[in-house]
């Protein structure tokens, strides 16, 4: 009675939600790979052509270079975001005074718009308008100056920098998260054994959270993706395109070349390439088997 | 939940936790602060270091934004105002249409926010409470959109969205961002649901109560705790969002804030007008964190529950 009397619902209260979801996301999501397959003319007008547009893409530099970009992208901005949320969740494991105030500081940041930490930062990195070089300068580091968004060398990791100023706090609660579902008795048991707080971390914390690493490194590249505002708005991948990135070409295939067939597919190969690396991620870092 | 200085001989070289810190201890009694230890001093710096660097960082734009045009270009970067100026502030909402933008924003993520969750609590409730047979189905295809990096799909949604007339208008970008909110707020909401009592309907039907009667007054007040930290994160990405907002809005009058300090640091760029961009800055910050100031502990819940288990 009860069920049959429920089961009535169940379409029109999923319906609204999947219908919009339907449209504004599954539709353009394979209508992409349509889009992909064609050649737009500037009216507006399209043809089919095949997979044309992935050989052009196979043959054009600049995606190349922005499929490397991305990745090394995601690359820089991981050396720098794991351990430093580890470190910063493992200390505030340490129920030190002023957790509560250390933890908003740093989470902070992650509430702010994209296009205001970027300008706030593209600020920040100016040679003679901003704060880091003079600050170099003070500690006796002058040599290190430089403009660092005008430098093909540095642009790129410097706005890996701001993306991981920006993210860290959410990455520190995910990985806080973890260490709180460690069992106990395992590590009371070490203590019990000696072992320096040192030793627990690096012998029995990480090896255990392996698991969770193995998906936040996978959810780090999806982001490290999309980091098209940072770009966008800190150095529109410039100097000479030491810091463009996919999302970022794709833009500007799409809406100052107009061709949608282009930028579609190289979409598509961004996508096929993050699942093989995601994939490779997950098989690299499976964890064989830990005994507790 | 001490234990783990309890096991371990007291530092000697310790300093002895001063009487002041007692007042401190009142006001938050259930994690009981670690007895202090030599190497906290690295942490402490450690986490001051960075806490620091970022109210610094907040400081520097809004000490910039109380500086005149000129006093910008040619003081040192790091050097404090002259006086605590309010007309970068006024500029910046006034000529420079920040206040408009602000409305925008207002307009376009209130409506966004509060549009995604109500679908989402509908479409959650039969996902997680009603036995049917590809529930599983269901909640996987909204959950799929967490994982797609969504951007990838502008080119067909500019398109659609055009084709619908809603090109350069506020209701298409209400709509886009109220389907990107809803894998987020689906996947919290139905592991909301899960957890409460099985008997609640059952209890409800020998009542007499209807599915649609029992879900709008036994289930509805219950989800308090979880929608509150579904529409704060939703307000919080919906506020800041830019990409699409770049890609659907054309004309400068709709913008939202970031898209329109992202036109001024632009036109700043000519008009060497940048306190004012400053301004606006602050301006575009100030809300969410206070929204975060006050809400704290929601938001990080929040974030905690949807991204471990997606």
């Amino acid at each position: 009675m009860l069920r049959h009397a429920q089961r009535r619902i169940i379409l029109p209260f999923v319906l609204p939600a999947a219908a919009l979801l339907g449209l504004f996301f599954v539709y353009p999501l394979v209508r992409t790979v349509v889009v992909s397959l064609s050649e737009y003319s500037r009216t507006g007008r399209s043809h089919f052509v095949g997979l044309d547009k992935y050989q052009e893409l196979l043959h054009d530099p600049a995606y190349v270079s922005t499929l490397k970009n991305s990745f090394v992208f995601a690359l820089i901005g991981g050396v720098l975001l794991f351990p430093l949320s580890i470190a910063i969740a493992w200390a505030l494991k340490q129920r030190l005074r002023g957790e509560s105030f250390f933890r908003f500081c740093i989470f902070a940041p992650v509430v702010l718009s994209a296009a205001v930490v970027s300008l706030m930062w593209k600020f920040l990195y100016n040679p003679t308008l901003g704060l880091i070089n003079p600050a170099l300068e003070g500690i006796g580091l002058g040599g290190l100056t430089r403009a660092w968004l005008g430098d093909p060398a540095t642009a790129l990791p410097a706005i890996a920098l701001t993306v991981v100023w920006q993210g860290v706090g959410i990455w520190v609660i995910l990985i806080s998260a973890g260490f709180e579902r460690l069992p106990t008795e395992v590590l009371e048991a070490g203590r019990i054994d000696g072992a320096s707080e040192w030793r627990l971390f690096r012998s029995v914390m990480l090896p255990m959270m392996r698991d969770l690493f193995r998906v936040l490194v996978v959810l780090w590249i999806v982001q490290a993706m999309q980091a098209f505002a940072f770009v966008h708005i800190m150095t529109d991948g410039g100097p000479f395109g030491s810091s463009d990135i996919v999302a970022n070409l794709m833009y500007r295939t799409a809406f100052d070349q107009g061709d949608f067939g282009l930028a579609a597919a190289m979409g598509i190969v961004l996508v096929v390439v993050m699942l093989a690396v995601a994939l490779l991620v997950n098989k690299v870092m499976k964890s064989h088997d830990i005994e507790y | 939940m001490t234990s783990n200085t309890e096991l371990r001989p007291a530092d000697p070289g310790a300093p002895p936790v001063g009487p002041e810190k007692t007042g401190r201890r009142r006001r938050e009694p259930p994690p009981e602060r670690a007895r202090f230890r030599l190497f906290h001093l690295v942490l402490y710096l450690f986490l001051g270091g960075l806490s620091v660097a970022a109210i610094l960082a907040f400081l520097w734009v809004l000490n910039v934004s109380f500086k005149t045009d000129q006093e910008f270009i040619g003081t040192p970067p790091w050097s404090l105002a002259d006086s605590i100026r309010l007309t970068s502030f006024r500029d910046a909402w006034v000529s420079a249409d920040v206040g408009r933008y602000f409305w925008n924003s207002v307009v376009v993520s209130v409506s966004a926010t509060a549009l995604g969750i109500v679908l989402a609590v509908f479409a959650a409730y039969p996902i997680a409470r009603i036995p049917f047979k590809f529930s599983g189905l269901v909640l996987g295809m909204f959950v799929t959109g967490l994982m797609v990096p969504w951007m990838v799909t502008f080119i067909p949604l500019s398109m659609i969205i055009d084709d619908l007339g809603l090109s350069d208008t506020h209701l298409g970008l209400i709509l886009v961002y109220a389907t990107y909110n809803l894998p987020f707020n689906i996947f919290v909401l139905v592991g909301f649901m899960k957890t409460l009592p099985k008997e609640l309907e059952e209890a409800a039907a020998v009542d007499g109560a209807g599915p649609t009667r029992t879900f709008a007054s036994i289930i509805m007040p219950l989800l308090g705790p979880g929608l509150s930290s579904v529409a704060i994160i939703s307000f919080l990405n919906n506020w800041n969002e830019f990409f699409y907002a770049l890609v659907l809005i054309h004309s400068e009058e709709k913008a939202t804030l970031p898209l329109g300090l992202f036109q001024l640091s632009q036109a700043a760029e000519y008009g060497s007008q940048w306190p004012k961009l400053f301004a606006g800055m602050i301006i575009t910050a100030v809300p969410v964190l206070l929204v975060y100031g006050l809400l704290q502990r929601r938001v990080t819940a929040g974030l905690t529950v949807g991204a471990v288990k997606g």
